[in-house]
């Protein structure tokens, strides 16, 4: 299997914490992995951006025009860094209803998250986790299912899993609906 | 046993699995988890080993090779520009060498993700004459300790570990020993004057001579033992690609991508080079090529006119590699004649920057906000440091950063050089401790005029928020040390209304006026992530802006710049929810209109889950 994650976000909003759900999940399934986390200075609210590269790998950093998907944390983020999605890529999206889905070369999957996050619906903690849940949900050439995901949330932090795991299941709801 | 590590987390057990059992240095990104990670195995394998942070790099450095002087396997943490720090003991130290083993290990950073210079700390170990290691991966890094340790004990020479950011923060599963059979060693020092004292000439001259000695014999370990099974397995043909360290996975991708078969070479020990034996081996070949990063370490050694790299403008010559880099080259020497696999195609529309900035909540916001209230940034001049406080850039808060320590010797030389304004300096406590003392010491000496300003959060914030030393040892008080230098010293400590700091500063400017010498003032704070004693400090006051009042005067925007604040579609300024942490700092001062009021909802929504 070849498989190529970049997610993106700010720093606060937990995309380090997503690659290495991501490494365990790869790890379980005895599935070789090489991923890398680019911080900006800043500590928080700066740009972030991590790779994943699942599969027989030999650098962990990803080049243009060669991921399989990008997880935009948020709308920015996301739109700054498209082009190192593939043309037959999936993009999923935390971003409002005005997200330029239609100019992005790849198939795009939004949701405004931080709408339900303001609304209670989920912590705002969790917003990483949600958009792990629109991927397994909706993208079908992702590498990893449900069980999976859970599995990998329960070996990282088995306290804080269950809470994890029912923003994931929420997640896999919405989109289903 | 397969885990899936971070590479500082898999140097961390490289150190143990190689029984080091000393280990120092000062944290610097991205080598810090590594002394970090032994400490923590150290604390649930209830190992016997040192490891702690020295005050700078160069103390770190001697503290460990101490060890190995006196017979220990020990080693030295720290990123490449702390290498600087420390390189007059490492030069020292390499003529005198060890009797234990000594791995220096030293984290580049090509890309300046985090550094104020690229640099290549193999270039340094050729510089120093001492064998470097160039892991590719997390599980190279990992083996490549042990190999080093093992190097360095054999050939009694201080041994360079050199991985890069793609290697300290990249993740994988590795595989490490089954077991950990700690065996620590137990040190005895031999007196050996001529040896270990290293004045000049007789004794040194001879240790010049054994230096060199010592590199040719490890040239001829490299070949043997590390080299020459890389080339038995190698089949001839058109292109040769030699590479250490992240260039040799990027260029075997690269391959692969473009569907080129060549054979390539992976030195472990990019230094020292049995430079004969290799150039023997491209007759082989019509072209080779060097993949490595960020300097041309590789190819200055094995130079000859097949040879393909940065210093022919094959390859890029600054800056982190990618595989498009390689792909090109390949166009220019001819090897490659396909498509561009890797087309830049940026979102059609300019994406607003999000530059660095101070954390929201941040104390040094508001210093730096009334420093430059007080002290007219045109009549004022402000050197700073290294650490999260440079950040305040962003705020025009901070005029000039040099290196570690160094906004005290500015702040000297612009009070003689610029007399007619205001020097106010500004630097963290760990930063005081690391450089900043020395300059200090000189400028009471000389009297020289200027405000240094001792951020003290109590914390290495940046790098991982490691503890310094006055939060180890509560004796050491940087108001005591400042005053044991002879500077006049005040003391501000930090609340999050911001009218005490300005009234604090408008003071200070007149004691300013009347000095005749440096004046230092402590501010006392603490670090929003600082999850000992945030809680202690942040009275959740959440702010939200009445959108009537806002008159989009930009002051919170470009003067205060708290990561949350930022202009909304109606041309309003809005506070984004998922950054205020709740300090409540804006809520007096920062506007002039008065529109940030508490958002007193979502205080108590924090409260509840907490």
């Amino acid at each position: 299997m070849r498989y190529q994650v970049v997610i993106a976000g700010f720093g606060g909003q937990g995309s380090v914490f997503l690659v290495k759900i991501l490494a365990l999940c790869a790890g379980n399934k005895d599935v070789a992995c090489l991923g890398t986390e680019n911080h900006g200075m800043s500590q928080r609210g700066g740009a972030v951006s991590c790779t994943i590269k699942l599969g027989n790998y030999t650098n962990p950093v990803i080049d243009a025009n060669q991921a399989d998907l990008l997880i935009g944390l948020e709308k920015n983020e996301a739109l700054r860094n498209v082009q190192f999605l593939k043309p037959t890529g999936t993009l999923a999206v935390n971003a409002e209803s005005d997200f330029p889905s239609s100019d992005i070369n790849a198939t795009v999957f939004q949701v405004d998250a931080f709408d339900k996050a303001k609304k209670k619906e989920l912590p705002i903690q969790g917003l990483n986790v949600y958009m792990l849940g629109v991927v397994v949900s909706k993208c079908e050439d992702f590498p990893f299912t449900e069980e999976d995901v859970k599995q990998a949330l329960r070996d990282f932090n088995p306290k804080v899993a269950e809470q994890n795991i029912e923003v994931l299941e929420k997640a896999i709801a919405d989109t289903k609906a | 046993m397969k885990q899936t590590l971070m590479g500082n987390d898999a140097i961390a057990w490289g150190i143990i699995h190689s029984d080091i059992d000393m280990v120092s240095g000062y944290p610097g990104t991205p080598s810090s988890e590594i002394l970090g990670n032994v400490n923590k195995l150290k604390h649930q394998m209830n190992l016997d080993l040192y490891a702690e942070w020295g005050t700078n790099e160069k103390v770190g450095f001697e503290v460990a090779y101490a060890g190995a002087v006196a017979g220990r396997r020990a080693a030295a943490t720290m990123k490449q520009v702390g290498l600087n720090v420390a390189s007059d003991a490492l030069m020292s130290a390499a003529y005198i060498g060890n009797l234990g083993a000594f791995v220096l290990i030293v984290a580049d950073d090509p890309g300046f993700h985090s550094s104020q210079t690229e640099q290549d700390s193999r270039v340094f170990a050729k510089f120093a004459k001492i064998p470097v290691l160039d892991p590719a991966t997390p599980q190279d890094a990992y083996d490549f300790v042990k190999i080093a340790a093992d190097i360095s004990e054999t050939f009694q020479t201080p041994t360079m570990l050199r991985p890069v950011m793609r290697v300290c923060h990249a993740r994988q599963i590795v595989d490490i020993d089954e077991e950990t059979n700690f065996k620590p060693g137990k040190g005895e020092f031999k007196r050996e004057i001529g040896r270990w004292a290293a004045v000049p000439r007789a004794g040194r001259i001879i240790q010049g001579y054994e230096q060199i000695e010592r590199i040719n014999a490890l040239k001829e370990y490299n070949w043997e033992n590390l080299i020459k099974p890389e080339f038995d397995k190698c089949k001839g043909g058109k292109l040769l690609i030699l590479t250490s360290g992240t260039g040799d996975g990027f260029a075997r991708e690269t391959l692969e991508d473009i569907g080129i078969e060549a054979d390539v070479v992976k030195f472990k020990m990019p230094y020292p080079l049995p430079e004969n034996q290799i150039r023997e081996q491209f007759k082989n070949y019509e072209k080779v090529l060097v993949v490595e990063e960020p300097m041309p370490c590789i190819e200055e050694q094995i130079l000859t006119e097949k040879v393909h790299g940065k210093l022919d403008g094959t390859m890029h010559v600054i800056d982190e590699m990618q595989k498009v880099y390689i792909q090109n080259a390949l166009i220019k020497i001819g090897v490659y004649t396909g498509a561009d696999l890797y087309p830049v195609v940026p979102f059609k529309e300019e994406i607003a920057a999000r530059p660095p900035n101070l954390c929201p909540g941040c104390p040094h916001r508001d210093i730096y906000y009334a420093i430059t209230k007080v002290f007219r940034k045109k009549k004022s001049i402000y050197p700073s440091d290294i650490g999260c406080y440079t950040l305040a850039i962003n705020q025009g808060a901070i005029d000039t950063v040099l290196c570690m320590g160094a906004s005290v010797s500015m702040a000297s030389g612009f009070s003689i050089a610029d007399p007619d304004k205001y020097v106010v300096a500004t630097i963290g406590d760990s930063t005081f401790f690391h450089g900043g003392i020395p300059p200090l010491v000189n400028a009471v000496y000389q009297k020289h005029k200027f405000m240094l300003v001792v951020l003290d959060n109590s914390v290495v914030a940046m790098t991982g928020r490691q503890l310094p030393p006055q939060r180890e040892n509560k004796e050491i008080d940087i108001m005591k040390i400042a005053e044991g230098c002879g500077a006049d010293v005040y003391e501000h400590i930090y609340s999050n209304d911001i009218q005490h700091s300005l009234d604090f500063f408008k003071d200070m400017k007149k004691v300013y006026d009347e000095a005749d010498g440096p004046i230092v003032v402590v501010v006392r704070e603490f670090c929003v992530l600082d999850k000992e004693v945030v809680d202690d400090h942040i009275p959740l006051e959440f702010a939200e802006v009445v959108p009537e009042d806002c008159t989009a005067c930009d002051q919170c925007t470009t003067i205060y710049k708290c990561p949350p604040m930022a202009y909304n579609a109606d041309g309003k300024v809005e506070i984004d929810p998922f950054l205020c942490i709740g300090c409540g700092a804006c809520l007096s001062v920062v506007c002039p209109t008065d529109a940030f009021v508490q958002d007193t909802s979502r205080g108590i929504i924090r409260e509840e889950n907490k």
